[in-house]
């Protein structure tokens, strides 16, 4: 198998940007974006599946409802307050205290399941990454075989790529 | 961002074969409706279920008005957001059911005639609150308020439907702000819309239990209206999305997508302030405010048909709505609106009679025939602006920026 490298292609707007995007999804290359700015058109053509991190939020929110239950029902019945009559463990107002845990725990779970399934932290530039694709440039890195890169690399140039450099992967 | 498959950057696909919503049968049906309706009513007024048949007509009345009006104050909503997701077609479906305003506003006074069946402080004065519940005063104060509601909505609606409104519907590609009449009109018709649902509220459902209060009950009241406006109106779309040509707004699984998402979160909210209103009873225990919520949930046979009103308008859309997929099915999410329609009507229904008749559950042939009579009147009323809608669908969306 021969050895792998990258194809780092820049693009000035968004238009053949978006092109470029297409073609190597139906080539089904691997290839990452950069850009500077937020492009919910692109986002939406790399993207065919929804986000795992929404299933950490269920998560979340399941694991802190039950536990509110849990804690204000556990603590009625550890330490009882009979107040107006009512049942030692009333839940009507337990509700509200389960709202707010499921909440809180969806929260965090959602920005503990963003961080890690983002690979964050990283500390080193990802491989590609060129200053001006923060600036008033878009990149696309390509990852491929390096008997594959005439082929994608001619797709890139007929995307639209200003200029394609070949970085060993 | 969630991810979109059917990407925003393409342009939605027009509809070369535009079909137009067939009056018939559907409107022979609703003429038969209206005909049983009012037999089943004069029939119930003739053999002695005159007080069934009042408390029928009201609960359909504070019902399909709710729907009317809610619908109108959607669109003002759309406009206050300058929400172009669907170009004009959501403004229109959305404004459709007001051709019933004209004729609620009528069937209003028609409550004048069955006051004594419908308000019990006429026949059992309450002193210390006689300067409010009385006949005169509550006809004028209501009449009055409907009446400019009534008004406003349709000069808020003529602005909505004019050319200068169309156009900046048809378009996404700029932050203009709508017409200058439409941007005066909407925050009136909105602010209108709470102030005379509470009104509303507090007279026709509140006072039927007078000893009973709760200051929230409008806010509540008003938003399960607004409510039942958005499931009607997606319960439509999912109907419309397979009447009408392929390539329709309706078939867009974005445009389903954030009908999905509004029945969503305004029942959250509508669950949020009947939670807010029960929990202080609760608390208090207090026996002049707790007995109309016990009757209603603590005993049969008011129970069962209590938590089920709660069920079909709050445990089953968040359950079933709270994926992407449902959401963008029609039958899934039309199915969902539809028994949220249910739901609400329920909610009337369980509001309105259980005052008048707290140990047992009048339901037969007289409110299933006042029903149909007054669907069937609500049909005949809306077909004109659901043509409208019709047309609008079948033009092709601007694409999002």
């Amino acid at each position: 198998m021969s050895p792998e490298v990258e194809l780092v292609g820049a693009f000035t707007n968004e238009e053949s940007l978006l092109g470029c995007v297409e073609r190597l999804r139906q080539a089904r290359a691997r290839f990452r974006v950069y850009s500077p700015i937020p492009m919910p058109h692109v986002n939406a053509a790399i993207y065919q599946r929804p986000s795992f991190v929404r299933w950490w939020v269920l998560l979340g929110g399941i694991t802190g409802a039950v536990s509110a239950f849990v804690l204000t029902i556990g603590t009625s019945l550890e330490w009882n307050l009979v107040a107006g009559g009512k049942p030692i463990a009333s839940l009507p107002p337990y509700i509200i205290i389960a709202f707010e845990m499921m909440v809180l725990f969806g929260g965090i779970s959602a920005v503990l399941g963003w961080i890690l399934l983002s690979n964050l932290p990283t500390f080193e530039p990802l491989s590609g990454y060129r200053s001006r694709f923060t600036a008033d440039e878009f990149g696309v890195v390509v990852r491929c075989a390096e008997d594959e890169t005439p082929r994608l690399e001619s797709m890139l140039r007929e995307a639209g790529a200003q200029d394609i450099s070949r970085e060993a992967a | 961002m969630s991810p979109n498959p059917d990407s925003a950057a393409r342009p939605m696909p027009r509809s070369d074969q535009g079909a137009i919503l067939s009056a018939q049968p559907l409107t022979s049906i609703a003429v038969l409706l209206v005909a049983a309706g009012l037999i089943g009513f004069g029939g119930a007024v003739t053999y002695g279920a005159t007080s069934r048949a009042w408390e029928a007509f009201l609960v359909n009345l504070l019902f399909w008005l709710g729907v009317a009006q809610g619908g109108v104050v959607l669109s003002a909503a759309f406009y206050l957001t300058q929400g172009r997701w669907a170009g004009r077609a959501h403004y229109r479906l959305a404004e459709a059911f007001s051709g019933f305003l004209i004729l609620g506003f009528i069937l209003f006074w028609a409550l004048y005639f069955g006051r004594i069946w419908i308000f019990p402080w006429i026949r059992h004065p309450i002193p210390a609150k006689s300067g409010w519940l009385n006949v005169p005063f509550l006809f004028a104060r209501d009449g009055i308020a409907l009446f400019v509601m009534t008004v406003l909505s349709l000069s808020f609606i003529a602005a909505s439907r004019s050319e200068p409104a169309r156009k900046w519907a048809e378009t996404t590609a700029n932050i203009v702000m709508p017409p200058k009449t439409v941007r005066r009109l909407a925050p009136a018709v909105a602010i209108c819309f709470v102030a005379v649902y509470t009104l509303l509220s507090f007279d026709l459902v509140m006072s039927l239990s007078p000893l009973w209060r709760s200051t929230l009950f409008g806010w509540w009241y008003f938003a399960g209206a607004f409510w039942s406006a958005v499931v009607t109106m997606t319960f439509t779309a999912c109907c419309l999305s397979s009447v009408l040509g392929a390539g329709n707004a309706f078939t867009h699984s974005r445009v389903l997508h954030d009908m999905g998402k509004m029945i969503f979160a305004f029942s959250i909210f509508w669950v949020y302030t009947l939670f807010a209103q029960y929990i202080p009873i609760w608390y208090a225990d207090i026996p002049v405010e707790t007995f109309f919520v016990v009757v209603r949930t603590q005993y049969m046979p008011w129970a069962f048909l209590s938590w089920l009103t709660l069920t079909l308008v709050w445990v089953t859309p968040f359950l079933v709505l709270l994926g992407i997929r449902p959401k963008r099915t029609p039958f899934i999410l039309g199915t969902v609106a539809l028994l949220g329609m249910c739901g609400i009507w329920l909610e009337n229904y369980v509001l309105v009679v259980p005052s008048l008749s707290p140990r047992t559950i009048p339901f037969g042939w007289v409110e299933i025939l006042v029903t149909a009579g007054f669907a069937g009147a609500f049909w005949l009323c809306s077909y004109p602006g659901l043509k409208l809608a019709s047309a609008a669908a079948t033009e092709p969306i601007a694409e999002l920026h």
